[in-house]
């Protein structure tokens, strides 16, 4: 285990799988010379669970709740892509106000997730005290869901048909004032983050990213705004009650650091917003939609915004009461490109704040996808995987 | 009759034990105020004396190809450099027990040996992160034990003495803080900087390089390093507390001073964030050192020093 | 160019106590809606089976022994239950629900975790019936 000590010999710093820097596991090597990153690979699959062929042994309600379980801080976003497209192939429309809880629980998950991914930048860049107080003020938005569905992550707000709650009076009280709440600690947060000298020393230039690099290395949601890539699913495809209360797009130019904090911090306010009106002008309607049993053959495309990005489901069904095929396509595993090619030329330090800077979200990541190489197309059969796993660990 | 005398000040009071309890006291109080000022509650009073005597009931994993003579014994010298250099500073509000002309100079120096200790430990390990927490260890080191040790020499220009009993005598309980404000913070940021603590925690940086060079470390070893960094902070306080707050003279006095001065490093310590090597490198060499350079020269002149 | 921008957060904290709820010493009152443990109106239930067939985990299974007697039994595994909520939005009778205080939920055997709702005899045919397949 000869480990550099030659002249000039890169280094390489192995982060992953078991890191304090991952939450989650993945595995990523560096090579450096001294502190200076030169090259950058990834390998990615150690939360894979196998939920895609799950959801090809479980009638369409049951597979809701196990497509939800594909991240925890995302969870009601892919209840609600699955949802939306089986609902589109069974050819049900829900009533205004489904959509309208969907959606309102949608942006409560967003600032959650966001306030979470603030909180666990700052420990990453070392500053503990930011990330307690973001985690402290959380808590909130976490009780507002809990009274919203009685659960603080995987809600399980969604039906094959609507919704199953509603919003009482007093959980539109304690929602206008927790947001209230929120608004206003996370204008001070916007000012740490802008205004702390020490923190912008590790945000400001680090992590460049030109909008040209944002669209040819595909990254979406918050990665591909701050680099001024006007892209927002919302936007440009409403879904959900998104046409009736629109969304306006946060974007910024810098394609830093600094610039992916700063759009994460303003889509907060967006969301805030958002959940004033929605709150004060709910919609009228049953919660559920009859819903057959057996869904229409057919195949259907349903695209969301996550928290992270653009989220995409792809939904094929037989006329069975089990899915044929449900295909996830997470967000964060079209971000990965920019980290790795945004990484080099940086410093050591700064390797963990890029990484964070994606948002990564690792259990949502693990899917097959299928490479089309010059060379043909190259796919693997149960019994080739086999055999490479055996002979990998061997 | 005197080498039981100093027997016992050697190994129960003010050194050895007496050090290490205080040693474990002080990690407490840090980590509860830092806790406190985090809005959180913070560990229990027992918590480090738990987590020492839990290490040291671990299991000692010795890596590969490491020199295991160095392995065992560089923890081993760390805790008895720091303990050394407690016999020359005045604690508790007893009179040092060994305390000659130029002690000062000697405790400084024994105060970098830890640092050392740790730079070595890592490079020995040959791990991945452990060659970069060394690396960063040894650079943080040569740039702020020069302006660190001439902050601390400050109040000794004035007492024209480099015994750190006969500077707490001349100072004769008037506080140095108010004629040297600037060296008062130079030394609070220096200590900062020798006691790993954030915003200079590159070196253990949890989030880049795991444990940094302690990474490979597991037990007795890492017990006594831990041990060996909580005593530098006891002596490290107590030398800036006699040497810029008049010292202590009795052991309520030493003790709320010197609370009082870790309650500041705690706020620091939670108010900034880390620094990456190459700024903190930066912020010693460009700013600190000068701002301690004209210190020196504004000492000089105002105690007409060049007469 | 600001340095110690948290300061005014760091002050407030030294006067205001900590957040941390010093659980199980004090327990806050929990919303509502909180999804607990299942409870079964076995007068409103007509037997459809529904909550079984979507239940995603497999903690329910129903057995029913005279539709027109409404003697049902359902067997309810806690260990298993995912809390999702499907179950009673399945039933159309509104005889499951999960709204309730019991969520502290762990247990050091298995026993507790498996539940027989139903009348006292009809849950005896069914464990009577159960045990005889598995001998």
């Amino acid at each position: 285990m000869d480990n550099g000590r030659e002249q000039n010999e890169t280094f390489i710093v192995p982060i992953g799988p078991q890191h304090p820097a991952l939450k989650e596991p993945g595995h990523f090597e560096f090579s450096v010379d001294g502190e200076i990153v030169q090259s950058a690979t990834a390998r990615l699959g150690y939360a894979h669970r196998g939920i895609e062929k799950a959801t090809e042994e479980r009638t369409w309600v049951q597979s809701q709740y196990i497509l939800e379980r594909v991240c925890g801080i995302c969870s009601h976003i892919h209840a609600v892509a699955y949802c939306q497209g089986v609902e589109t192939l069974a050819g049900v429309e829900i009533s205004p106000k489904a959509m309208a809880i969907r959606a309102l629980a949608a942006e409560l998950e967003r600032i959650h997730s966001h306030m979470l991914w603030l909180g666990v930048a700052a420990h990453e860049a070392g500053f503990d005290t930011l990330f307690m107080y973001t985690w402290r003020d959380r808590e909130t938005v976490m009780d507002l869901l809990e009274g919203l569905s009685g659960n603080r992550v995987n809600y399980s707000v969604n039906l094959l048909g609507g919704v199953k709650f509603d919003v009482s009076p007093e959980l539109k009280e304690a929602i206008l004032k927790g947001v209230d709440f929120l608004e206003e600690r996370n204008k001070h947060y916007l000012d740490v983050v802008t205004g702390d000298e020490a923190f912008l020393r590790r945000t400001r230039g680090i992590g460049v990213m030109s909008d040209e690099e944002a669209e040819r290395l595909g990254a979406v949601g918050p990665t591909a705004r701050a680099s001024g890539v006007a892209r927002d699913v919302r936007i440009q495809a409403p879904y959900a009650a998104y046409d009736i209360f629109p969304v306006e797009l946060v974007i910024e130019t810098d394609g830093d650091l600094l610039a992916r904090f700063v759009v994460r911090i303003r889509e907060l306010f967006e969301s805030f917003r958002l959940i004033r009106e929605i709150v004060n002008n709910l919609p009228e309607g049953d919660l559920t939609v009859r819903m057959p049993r057996k869904v229409k053959a057919g195949e259907t495309v349903s695209r969301v915004e996550a928290p992270r990005g653009e989220l995409f489901y792809f939904i094929r069904s037989t006329g069975q009461e089990m899915a044929d095929r449900v295909k996830v396509r997470t967000p964060t595993l079209c971000n990965w490109g920019s980290v790795l090619t945004t990484v080099i030329g940086h410093q050591l330090a700064d390797v963990p704040m890029i990484l964070v800077g994606i948002d990564p979200c690792f259990s949502c990541n693990d899917r097959m996808i299928r490479l089309r190489s010059r060379d043909g197309d190259r796919s693997w059969t149960w019994e080739d995987l086999r055999r490479y796993g055996i002979e990998y660990y061997r | 009759m005197s080498t039981l005398v100093d027997l016992f000040t050697l190994l129960i009071f003010p050194g050895g034990l007496m050090l290490g309890i205080a040693a474990l006291a002080y990690e407490w109080v840090n980590r509860k105020l830092v806790a406190r000022l985090q809005n959180r509650i913070g560990p229990r009073w027992f918590q480090p004396a738990a987590d020492f005597v839990k290490l040291l009931a671990k299991e000692e994993v010795l890596p590969e190809q490491v020199v295991a003579g160095l392995f065992y014994m560089l923890p081993i010298i760390a805790v008895a450099g720091v303990f050394t250099a407690a016999l020359s500073v005045p604690m508790f509000g007893a009179q040092p027990a060994s305390s000659y002309p130029g002690d000062l100079v000697v405790t400084l120096y024994l105060l970098g040996l830890p640092t050392m200790c740790l730079g070595l430990a890592g490079s020995n390990t040959l791990g991945r992160f452990s060659l970069v927490g060394a690396t960063r260890a040894l650079t943080q080191f040569f740039s702020y034990e020069a302006p660190f040790m001439m902050a601390m020499l400050g109040p000794a220009l004035v007492a024209q003495s480099w015994s750190s009993t006969e500077i707490v005598a001349h100072a004769g309980g008037r506080w140095l803080l108010l004629s040297q404000p600037i060296g008062f913070v130079v030394a609070m940021i220096g200590l900062l900087g020798k006691l790993e603590m954030p915003p200079f925690d590159a070196p253990e940086a949890e989030t880049e390089i795991v444990a940094g060079a302690l990474t490979e470390y597991s037990g007795r070893g890492l017990a006594l390093f831990h041990l060996a960094k909580d005593a530098e902070l006891v002596i490290g306080l107590a030398l800036i507390a006699a040497l810029y707050l008049g010292g202590g003279s009795t052991w309520w006095m030493f003790l709320l001073k010197t609370l009082v001065l870790l309650l500041f490093l705690a706020g620091i310590e939670t108010l900034v964030t880390r620094l990456r090597i190459e700024q903190t490198v930066g912020l010693w060499w460009r700013y600190v050192s000068m701002l301690v350079l004209v210190q020196w020269v504004v000492t000089i002149v105002w105690e007409g020093l060049l007469l | 160019m600001k340095l110690a921008t948290m300061f005014e957060d760091i002050v407030a904290s030294i006067v205001h106590r900590p957040v941390t709820q010093q659980y199980p010493a004090e327990r806050r009152a929990m919303p509502d809606g909180v999804r607990g443990m299942l409870t079964w109106d076995k007068e409103k239930c007509v037997g459809c089976g529904l909550c079984a067939k979507d239940c995603p985990s497999g903690a329910l299974e129903f057995f029913v022994l005279d539709r027109k007697e409404k003697k049902f039994v359902m067997h309810y595994l806690v260990d298993q239950c995912l809390f999702c909520g499907q179950c009673a939005a399945s039933c159309r009778q509104g005889a499951i629900s999960l709204a309730n205080e019991e969520w502290e939920l762990a247990a050091l055997e298995s026993e507790p975790f498996e539940h027989f709702y139903g009348h006292a005899e009809d849950v005896s045919t069914v464990v009577a019936q159960r045990s005889h397949s598995s001998a």
